[in-house]
């Protein structure tokens, strides 16, 4: 009698298999960049919320805090700080500014990172820019 | 060891480990920090100290990836490694590359970095896990070139088998995933919803191909069980891993401004997720259970069981906990995502990459097979240690992480994250308790490479 | 015909078969927790679908699942080149499903429909797109037993193969006929 379950037609359905839902990401990733203009607020993605992006990475912000959800669970959310320091980029770029350089003793705090006013404005532009995307409703409330 | 050529492996392994051990020294000071805020602040503040646990231990599990390829390769395909010369440059480039990555990280602020390498020419830096310098990038995709080529001409010319070919997709998918990572958008969704093609199709895709590939193989050689059994369960497994882990994807898709569809999608499929990793756990027992040989290295048989087991609780069942959209919405971005990576990169990556140094080391040690007993003793209360303490930081994370969602998002009265972060602390303390066991338990495991190495090698107890 | 106590074809398609099954039952779990929550909105969307489009779909599925069924009811015959034929009968019967889908498609985005219009047609395109899919890989799998049964790969002891590929385009006929009444009639 044959085989019932050969090492070939488990092969096959590896390939097939992988093939065929790597097809199936590649088209719903098609879709989804066809539906990004409504959703990702492109339309405020200035040159200075480009500039804000670049310090955010330079600085590694990340590394503490989670922006929309993802990064370092240390620090709070940001993707809805906006909101959270009253719709004030000036209040923002006031709490970046006043963070002591040596710390608070016994607390977390955030480092002084001595940006120049052009770094600060872009940063806070990039906060208020990624408080206008549309993330499905979350963070559930204000606290992020 | 059958070919000279394997002995490649052994100083991937020792540097492995080696880093290893910085990673949780790194864990440890990272677990204080979040109950003494100023710990080390300013000189190592937080971020920093992260950078390096992840970057450490991502760099260390592609050390022993490579190292299990190396010495996995030649036996599989019988003949000897295309290139051993190659193959020891690229670990120097790859140990030097790594070495002065950690050592800017901590030296200079991040931005000064960013600055002394040149980021703004071809900016890639300051995403999470993908923190490396864009040179530090290169460097990496050089030597795994170098890599896929080297175990690729020597596949080429010698024995064809599943294992290897396994093996070789997987790596090959790791090398070809991570040219994402120098696909940094101005746009915030595109930049993040492309970064989960690397860091999702690494530890939910093709990961798992190089890990089902290297628990085959230690399979095969520890319990004896036909190598036609186990390479066609491989293939079903890691079928399974794709078919799920693909579309799963869509589970990071549900709130970084992707369309609603994804949360649908990725919770239907990232809901089948645990199956692959339950088979893989069935699988191992089983063929633990039918061997035809008692092998004398049980530690190893311990190792290839424990990865099996908890790569299942961890990225299986905790990963399950909290990836349907409706549970997600609550816990996004909180300890319990913390809590499951944790067991889930210990469960699956670095319990198989210690599974394949456990089997491998004692033959590159001039061993026959094993090591002696009492060496072999003491890496198994390693094991332990380490697998329990990671059980109890798991826990605690979970604990911390329970609380944070319901008193920060789900309760009517919502309150700020750094109220939530003192109110929870008690399970920062517990986890940073569990995490110096876990530092224990490793020092334990270096511990048993140095003890009983006069001793004759274990035998083979009474057949059970 | 042998006595056997295993499913016909290879085992392994089986595990892949109970897992895409698996996944379908989700989806129409979750469609249907989905519109008892927005009966209006899913009936309402659910008339602008071509029933009729569908139905001559359906009767093709089924049509060509009975071809299927004659392409290896002819191999156990030992009569390669009727189940040659039958195979590829069979294979135009999935081609016919797949330009009426197509055609339906077509108009669906001619009038600005899409995966994210609402609900219902999150669902609509999800699941008949997801099974869509299915249908061409199993059109694939069908073309290898094609190849193979011209090839004279097959005997009438010996056609795991083509009893592989026959039970996953039966499942994928299935599936069709749980998603037409599910989709385009239930109200």
């Amino acid at each position: 009698m044959s085989e019932t379950f050969t090492k070939s037609m488990a092969r096959n359905i590896f390939y097939g298999g992988s093939v065929f839902f790597f097809l199936l990401l590649l088209a719903l990733t098609f879709d989804t960049e066809s539906a990004l203009p409504e959703l990702d607020n492109r339309e405020n993605l200035t040159e200075e919320v480009a500039l804000g992006k670049r310090v955010w990475e330079k600085n590694n912000c990340v590394g503490c805090h989670t922006l929309l959800g993802e990064g370092a669970y240390f620090a709070p959310e940001l993707g809805n700080v906006y909101q959270r320091f009253g719709n004030s980029t000036d209040a923002i770029k006031g709490f970046i500014m006043s963070r002591p350089k040596d710390g608070i003793p016994g607390r977390r705090s955030m480092p002084q990172f001595n940006l120049s006013d052009e770094e600060l404005e872009g940063i806070a532009q990039f906060l208020k820019y990624t408080s206008g995307i549309n993330t499905q409703n979350w963070p559930p409330n204000i606290q992020g | 060891m059958t070919y000279q050529s394997q002995s490649v492996a052994k100083p991937y392994f020792i540097v492995a480990i080696a880093l290893f051990v910085g990673q949780i020294l790194f864990g440890t000071i990272l677990g204080l920090q979040y109950v003494i805020g100023d710990f080390l602040f300013p000189e190592i503040p937080f971020n920093v100290a992260r950078m390096v646990h992840t970057n450490l231990l991502i760099v260390w599990l592609l050390f022993g990836f490579m190292g299990a390829a190396y010495y996995l390769i030649p036996e599989e395909s019988e003949t000897e490694l295309f290139s051993p010369f190659l193959a020891i440059l690229m670990f120097w480039i790859f140990a030097v590359a790594g070495v002065l990555t950690i050592l800017g990280y901590l030296l200079v602020p991040y931005a000064t970095l960013a600055e002394l390498t040149m980021d703004d020419l071809f900016p890639t830096m300051g995403r999470e896990f993908l923190e490396q310098p864009t040179i530090t990038k290169i460097g990496i995709v050089i030597v795994a070139l170098s890599f896929l080529f080297n175990i690729g001409m020597t596949m080429l010319k010698g024995r064809k088998t599943a294992v290897s070919l396994v093996l070789m997709i997987g790596l090959t998918g790791l090398a070809v995933f991570f040219l994402f990572a120098f696909y940094v958008p101005e746009n915030l969704v595109k930049d993040k919803f492309y970064w989960w093609f690397v860091v999702h199709l690494w530890v939910e895709g093709v990961w798992e191909l190089i890990m089902g590939a290297i628990l085959a193989f230690v399979l095969i050689k520890t319990t004896g069980v036909d190598r036609e059994v186990i390479e066609k369960w491989l293939y079903v497994i890691i079928a399974m891993s794709l078919i799920t882990g693909l579309i799963g994807t869509g589970h990071h898709f549900y709130w970084i401004g992707t369309p609603e569809y994804w949360q649908w999608w990725g919770s239907i499929f990232s809901a089948m997720e645990p199956i692959p990793f339950f088979m893989m756990t069935i699988f191992a027992f089983n063929m633990v259970n039918r061997r035809r040989r008692n092998h004398p290295n049980q530690a190893a048989v311990l190792w290839a069981l424990g990865t099996a087991v908890m790569a299942f609780l961890g990225a299986g069942v905790w990963g399950f906990l909290h990836t349907l959209a409706p549970v997600n919405y609550f816990t996004h971005g909180t300890q319990i995502t913390a809590a499951h990576g944790h067991m889930a990169f210990y469960g699956a990556y670095v319990m198989i990459v210690l599974t394949m140094i456990s089997y491998s080391m004692p033959m590159l040690n001039g061993r026959k097979e094993a090591n002696s007993n009492k060496s072999q003793i003491v890496e198994m209360w390693s094991f332990w240690i380490m697998t329990v303490s990671m059980v109890f930081i798991t826990l605690f994370l979970t604990g911390a992480g329970i609380l944070q969602t319901y008193m920060q998002r789900y309760t009517d009265t919502p309150i700020s994250f750094m109220e939530v972060q003192d109110k929870v602390a008690i399970f920062y303390w517990l986890r940073e308790g569990a995490g110096i066991f876990f530092l224990i338990g490793l020092i334990v495991y270096v511990a048993s490479f140095f003890i009983g190495g006069d001793e004759p090698e274990a035998t083979v107890k009474d057949a059970a | 015909m042998k006595n056997r106590n295993t499913p016909p074809g290879d085992l392994a398609i089986w595990i892949f078969i109970m897992a895409e099954l698996s996944v379908f039952a989700i989806f129409f779990a979750v469609y249907a927790f989905t519109r008892a929550n927005n009966v209006e909105l899913f009936n309402e969307s659910q008339l602008t679908l071509d029933r009729n489009l569908a139905l001559i779909n359906t009767l093709t599925l089924i049509t060509s699942s009975y071809f299927v069924v004659r392409a290896v009811a002819a191999i156990r015959e030992n009569n390669a080149k009727h189940c040659f034929n039958w195979i590829i009968a069979a294979l135009l019967m999935g081609l016919l499903f797949l330009l009426v889908k197509s055609y339906e498609y077509n108009h669906h985005y001619s009038e600005g429909i899409n995966l994210r219009t609402n609900k219902f047609y999150m669902f609509y395109f999800s699941l008949t797109f997801f099974h869509f899919m299915h249908v061409l890989m199993g059109m694939v799998i069908l073309a290898a037993n094609a190849i193979k049964t011209r090839a004279g790969n097959y005997t009438p002891e010996n056609h795991t193969g083509l009893e592989t590929g026959a039970s996953y385009w039966h499942m994928v006929d299935m599936v069709w006929i749980i998603l037409f009444p599910l989709i385009y009639v239930m109200r």
